[in-house]
């Protein structure tokens, strides 16, 4: 009952974490030791994940837990900044899921070490790589600086595979269960049950994608490599003229030359890339330009990994209706 | 002078790199990083390390990596090329903690000081060609040095850093200084800081830097021979060129410089008391015993996606108190001072543009009198960024103020900074 009534005031304040000695001491000094005399009990985990795919689906296997995504949808998450507000969950995380393969090279790094919290550095438990569970597509032997922001370590966006993505959460489960084993049991049940769930829906979606089977669509270039790979999707053209620069005027005219000898259902872009030059070019064309979601947004909570597919096979769907 | 600017050859640095590369050390695999940075410069100006037209900027070769599960280090290798002659300064070589309990980190060796906004940031990362002039007068552009940083995480949802450094404080030491204290720099700071929501992020900080070796001295009258003759010297200046600039150029061309000070033996001279050390060398010219600052920041990203648009605006306040010993300066002039205030736009992914304004003020002082210094800078710039690793920067720097050198109306500068390599993380 006291936790129950304390919680609001102290949460916000402190997160599960036990007090050290030292904290004491700066509490007395700082005149805060009334409010640390009442510190709740460690619960669940407490998760900050640098995509909302990861936090939809550390919510599918231990919805007790605190889960904090650092990006939205809205956001590129090659371009985040090592915020202050980021760097205080990450202080606090029992966990930490990230994609991995460098995309948040240019800000985890930093988060890990402004956090001084030992549990999530590389290598410990805490720090989970969701693309060393897997393999990914794209990896290059040799890169070198002119071939703009590519990914040495393969493509990172492969939460919109379906199967890697399940062998990504099962992984996950147990990553969970092995540093939280008073809850392993219900993580074990939570994927158990989420597993079946995602079998049935892949036969679903796969029944529903057929009539994508062999689309040409012209994209920003790895965005949705792995989902136009599972449905059968084919990119004949990039938008970028390299990975990581904005499509330019000559580039685009390079694709609308494509688009004379190839045939092109449709432009595709995500939701936090720009679609000045997409539809610029789909109207050039005269095919539907598609805003497909690169991630889940808030607004579904329960099942939002499982709407975010259905979500980008109706969008994909529609524009071949609209053509055909 | 300045013991740190050792001059070697950058060869033994590209050998050690060479071994390291091929050397087959199980798990070292660093982030290696280049920055190559240059620029020309239409005019030189006031309280400056680069000279006017064709130079280099921090050209810097970086090695990081984890050291274990416990320790991270890394080594920054600035190059200067100053008067056909190249050197190499460590800027520096660090541990730092990963794995203390409780939000602890100790950071130990030579790096940039957590005083302030800017400080801790390195220069490639900024969006002006030069730092703002009251950190060029009163930190000599970016305080790094050897010592010892205990930082504090609180553990609060709100960010909440505290934390105490120990420097060696050399490069803050007041002129003339006789037996200087070993440990010359504490600086205590605390940077608190959220976000309201995705798009807009904000940070203050309070710092406090007490400079044991900060305070000049008065003139000792026991070396009256030396300081006879630099008066005199000193006096001609005051009576005939004491407002030209061009002549003050003339006096802080290397060799005289040297010269001048072998004979006065770190007494009080007119020539030190200006002093113009080696150029790169970044000894801060305004010191004081005590330095206070304040620095707010704040972020707007629409939809926190700083890859297409995003804007920031920072400010700092840098105060120093207790600049002298000298009785005739009385204790309301007792002080330098001065701020900035900055705003950048990025409103495409491969352009940005911003405007700084920042006035510096602060006292030269001299054998029996001082000077009132002033310096009021406006600044425009417009970049653009190819690709995340080249930059390539127009600026117009507009400069007022008195009793400096070089104090230009309108100075154009063009820069470019290409880092190659390892992309640097992007701190807030």
């Amino acid at each position: 009952m006291m936790r129950t009534s304390f919680n609001p005031l102290i949460n916000p304040l402190i997160n599960n974490e036990g007090i050290s000695g030292l904290l004491f001491a700066l509490g007395i000094a700082l005149g805060i030791t009334p409010a640390l005399f009442f510190i709740p009990e460690a619960t669940a985990l407490n998760i900050l994940t640098c995509e909302p795919e990861w936090k939809a689906l550390a919510e599918q296997i231990a919805p007790h837990s605190k889960i904090y995504s650092a990006t939205s949808a809205l956001q590129d998450p090659h371009h985040i900044e090592a915020r202050p507000g980021l760097i205080a969950k990450m202080r606090n995380a029992d966990l930490a899921i990230c994609s991995g393969a460098d995309l948040e090279a240019g800000w985890l790094p930093l988060l890990q070490m402004k956090s001084a919290n030992a549990r999530i550095q590389n290598g410990k438990d805490g720090m989970f790589y969701a693309a060393e569970q897997i393999d990914t597509i794209g990896k290059l032997e040799n890169v070198n600086p002119t071939m703009g922001d590519v990914h040495p370590e393969g493509n990172p966006h492969f939460h919109l595979d379906p199967y890697r993505l399940m062998t990504v959460a099962n992984a996950l489960a147990e990553r969970m269960a092995k540093i939280d084993p008073n809850h392993g049991e219900s993580y074990r049940e939570n994927i158990k049950q989420f597993d079946e769930q995602w079998q049935k829906n892949i036969r679903k979606w796969e029944q529903e994608a057929k009539p994508l089977k062999g689309m040409q669509v012209v994209a920003y270039h790895t965005s949705f490599e792995y989902l136009f790979q599972w449905l059968g999707i084919s990119m004949v053209g990039d938008l970028e003229p390299k990975p990581g620069l904005p499509p330019s005027g000559k580039h685009l005219s390079r694709l609308l030359k494509l688009a004379k000898n190839t045939r092109v259902d449709a432009v595709v872009y995500a939701s936090y890339q720009d679609k000045s030059g997409a539809e610029w070019l789909s109207k050039q064309i005269g095919v539907p330009a598609i805003k497909l979601p690169m991630s889940v947004n808030d607004n579904n909570k329960s099942q939002a990994l499982t709407s975010l597919y259905d979500d980008l096979i109706g969008k994909l769907l529609k524009a071949t209706k609209s053509n055909g | 002078m300045n013991n740190r600017c050792i001059t070697k050859t950058a060869l033994s640095l590209a050998a050690f790199l060479g071994y390291l590369s091929t050397s087959h050390a199980i798990d070292f695999n660093p982030n290696y990083s280049l920055i190559l940075d240059g620029h020309y410069k239409s005019e030189k100006s006031a309280l400056s390390e680069t000279d006017k037209g064709f130079g280099l900027g921090h050209v810097e070769l970086s090695i990081s990596s984890p050291v274990d599960d416990l320790f991270f280090g890394k080594l920054t290798a600035v190059l200067h090329s100053h008067d056909s002659k190249t050197d190499v300064e460590t800027e520096e070589a660090f541990i730092q903690t990963l794995a203390l309990p409780g939000g602890l980190s100790v950071r130990a060796g030579r790096f940039l000081s957590d005083f302030g906004y800017l400080n801790s940031q390195h220069t490639h990362t900024d969006s002006f060609t030069e730092r703002p002039a009251v950190y060029r007068a009163l930190l000599g552009s970016h305080y790094f040095d050897d010592g010892v940083r205990v930082s504090y995480l609180m553990p609060t949802d709100i960010y909440w850093n505290i934390g105490a450094e120990a420097f060696s404080g050399k490069k803050l030491r007041a002129n003339n200084i006789k037996d200087p204290n070993s440990v010359g720099v504490y600086n205590f700071f605390t940077k608190i800081g959220g976000d309201f929501n995705h798009e807009h992020s904000w940070q203050i900080g309070f710092n406090y830097l007490r400079n044991e070796n900060g305070t000049s001295p008065r003139s000792h009258p026991v070396e009256h021979h030396a300081h006879n003759l630099h008066q005199k010297h000193h006096d001609e200046e005051e009576h005939h060129h004491h407002d030209h600039h061009e002549h003050h150029e003339k006096e802080h061309h290397h060799k005289q410089h040297d010269a001048n000070l072998q004979h006065s033996d770190g007494n009080h001279s007119h020539h030190s008391n200006h002093h113009h050390d080696h150029h790169h060398c970044h000894k801060a010219s305004y010191t004081g015993k005590d330095l206070y600052g304040v620095e707010a920041v704040w972020k707007w990203a629409p939809e926190g996606n700083y890859k297409y648009r995003h804007l920031s605006l920072s400010a700092e306040y840098l105060q120093a108190r207790n600049i002298t010993d000298n009785k005739t300066i009385k204790s309301s002039d007792d002080k330098h001072d001065g701020w900035y205030l900055s705003s950048v736009y990025q409103f495409a992914p491969q352009w940005a543009t911003g405007i700084r304004y920042g006035e510096f003020n602060g006292l030269k002082l001299e054998n029996d009198h001082h000077h009132k210094n002033s310096l009021q800078e406006t600044e425009l710039m417009l970049s653009w960024s190819h690709s995340h690793f080249s930059t390539i920067r127009l600026q117009w720097t507009h400069q007022k103020g008195k009793g400096l050198e070089h104090i230009n109306d309108n100075i154009i500068t063009l820069q470019y900074v290409m880092s190659l390599g390892a992309h640097d993380a992007h701190q807030f």
